[in-house]
């Protein structure tokens, strides 16, 4: 009777889990099962003459043999890694500086975490025009300023330009976790510091930073995971070039599946920005554990 | 916005004040100075001009060009989206939370796992998915695709959520009598109900500035703001003033509401972190 009690509660709960993990599945496992099968075939969507070939793994050797792609490749990691080792930096500065009281205090943190919530269309347009346009954005205003030639950013610098726009959208994100981390410090913690005669440099680097450590650790992974998808900044400011020059992973995907109809390469392509997506968390996830533990011991 | 601000024993000088206002100004000062070109004739906008006569044209001008359907687009995607979310998501954080799964904790982390997934491995077999039901381009297709998307993030912050509650408050009402549905509805439910709406109000935020699906899965009658933003750029882009006033209306809905949320969403997103 028990057992069949059990087995009634088990099935009601399986039951109100069942709507939501299909309409999951439907959407992310399922496809990611069908890129697997798509990246070991030829197709060309817009060559139904062609036809669909199995081709093994000669998608993988065409874009492993080809320069460009490491160059890609090379950009995705670049982005990334230097984005958050700003935004963690700037993050980490804005929240020490937000975390007391001063007049307007919650104002500044107001407009401060602002630009998280502006969409990337809105935020690449803005920077293209408004902010870095050589002639007259504001870029342009302080080069006249300064009286020199103003820079061409998105000419010259695409990759750093990118950089810039996302570390300007996501250093609000990490402000607001670390600043949640800072007012989470006991006073005591702080105050048992002072009397050990620690300076404020000390006490930021050697207590506060060591105790929000899991908050940096949510941030750095979130961050990661969204920044590692960055299309829509690229798609409106840079796309992708000069040549490809400012074009990540998932751009490529975008222009070899849909301009070049290429599905089975741009699949085998998607197959290997998860691979890197997995090897990047798995290795930054030990890294930040490893770091943890030495500051803790 | 009300924060939680402890006193510092060491007062900050005046310059230190005038320091860190002076940065977060220059952190927000992209979005206030789109805000003011919004407000400018398009002959001030170019070159950048600190005074200038305010005019509401702009806006009149942009509301009459057809950005009309994209927004009812945007609004109705969202909403029903973020309605799904919370309607699929409740009842499997709960059954996480308060069930009695086999392996609840796996089913969490399966559902977490596909949050590591990069659209871009999804995309191209969802878009001959698509094509091949007559989804693309269509609003059904886009919410099927999104609720799919955000589920598992609002999971997470439901589940976090719900944890905080005393499981003995459950026991108790178990032992008065109270079915599971009543208790959910007379005690989870109240109990959570910030939370929810903060999960809520987060899935409305990342649906509405959603762009990566919404460019490749939309030509014109389903297309969502960011789309013709993006479109709009290409056409209209030598009117500052005008393309001004058009980012801040669409970037107007998730800044409010992320500033009204912001608290409890860090708060969602700590404790699923740090309870596991």
């Amino acid at each position: 009777m028990k057992a069949l009690e059990r087995a009634a509660a088990t099935a009601k709960a399986n039951a109100l889990v069942l709507p939501a993990a299909i309409i999951v599945a439907l959407v992310t496992q399922v496809p990611l099962i069908v890129t697997l099968v798509l990246s070991v075939v030829k197709w060309i969507v817009v060559r139904p003459d062609l036809g669909i070939n199995f081709v093994g793994l000669s998608n993988y050797i065409q874009i492993f043999t080809t320069p460009e792609f490491y160059s890609i490749v090379l950009n995705t990691i670049l982005l990334t890694l230097v984005s958050i080792a700003c935004c963690t930096i700037l993050g980490i500065a804005f929240a020490h500086m937000l975390n007391r009281r001063f007049p307007g205090v919650n104002l500044a943190r107001t407009i401060m975490i602002a630009p998280f919530f502006v969409m990337d269309a809105v935020a690449g347009i803005i920077w293209k025009t408004l902010m870095l346009h050589p002639s007259f954005g504001i870029n342009g205003l302080i080069a006249s300023w300064l009286g020199i030639a103003p820079t061409d950013f998105l000419g010259k610098h695409s990759l750093l330009t990118i950089i810039l726009l996302v570390v300007w959208q996501w250093t609000p994100f990490f402000v607001l976790i670390l600043l949640a981390g800072f007012e989470s410090i006991s006073e005591e913690l702080i105050d048992s510091a002072k009397v050990d005669g620690a300076n404020a440099f000390r006490t930021l680097f050697q207590i506060k930073i060591p105790a929000i450590a899991a908050h940096i650790e949510v941030a750095i992974m979130l961050g990661l995971i969204f920044i590692l998808k960055t299309f829509g900044l690229i798609y409106v400011t840079t796309a992708g070039g000069p040549g490809i020059s400012s074009t990540n992973l998932p751009y490529i995907v975008y222009r070899t599946g849909f301009y070049r109809w290429d599905v089975g390469r741009a699949a085998a392509m998607a197959v290997t920005t998860v691979i890197l997506t997995l090897v990047a968390i798995t290795a930054l996830f030990g890294f930040v554990r490893r770091k943890t533990n030495e500051v803790e011991s | 916005m009300i924060f939680n601000v402890r006193f510092r024993r060491r007062a900050l000088g005046k310059l230190g004040i005038v320091g860190i206002w002076a940065l977060c100004l220059a952190f927000f000062f992209p979005i206030l100075y789109m805000v003011l070109t919004s407000f400018k004739h398009e002959t001030e906008a170019v070159p950048p001009q600190l005074f200038f006569s305010p005019t509401l044209e702009n806006y009149r001008t942009v509301l009459g060009s057809g950005i009309l359907p994209h927004i009812l687009n945007s609004m109705l995607i969202t909403v029903v989206t973020m309605l799904f979310c919370v309607l699929l998501g409740v009842p499997t954080a709960y059954s996480i939370v308060f069930g009695k799964l086999k392996k609840p904790d796996s089913v969490f982390f399966w559902f977490l796992s596909t949050t590591l997934l990069p659209p871009v491995s999804v995309i191209i077999p969802v878009f001959l998915l698509f094509k091949f039901m007559h989804l693309l381009d269509n609003r059904w297709g886009m919410v099927l695709i999104y609720t799919g998307a955000n589920i598992p993030i609002a999971v997470w912050m439901i589940r976090s959520f719900l944890k905080d509650i005393p499981r003995e408050l459950l026991e108790a009402a178990d032992i008065d009598g109270a079915t599971r549905v009543r208790s959910f509805f007379k005690l989870i439910l109240p109990l959570a109900r910030t939370g929810i709406i903060s999960t809520a109000l987060l899935v409305f935020i990342f649906v509405w500035n959603e762009f990566f699906f919404a460019v490749n899965l939309t030509y014109i009658n389903a297309s969502t703001i960011p789309v013709y933003m993006a479109s709009y750029m290409t056409q209209e882009g030598l009117f500052w003033a005008k393309l001004s006033a058009i980012s801040t209306l669409t970037v107007l809905p998730p800044l409010v509401l992320g500033w009204v949320s912001h608290k409890t969403l860090v708060r969602g997103l700590m404790m699923g972190a740090v309870k596991g």
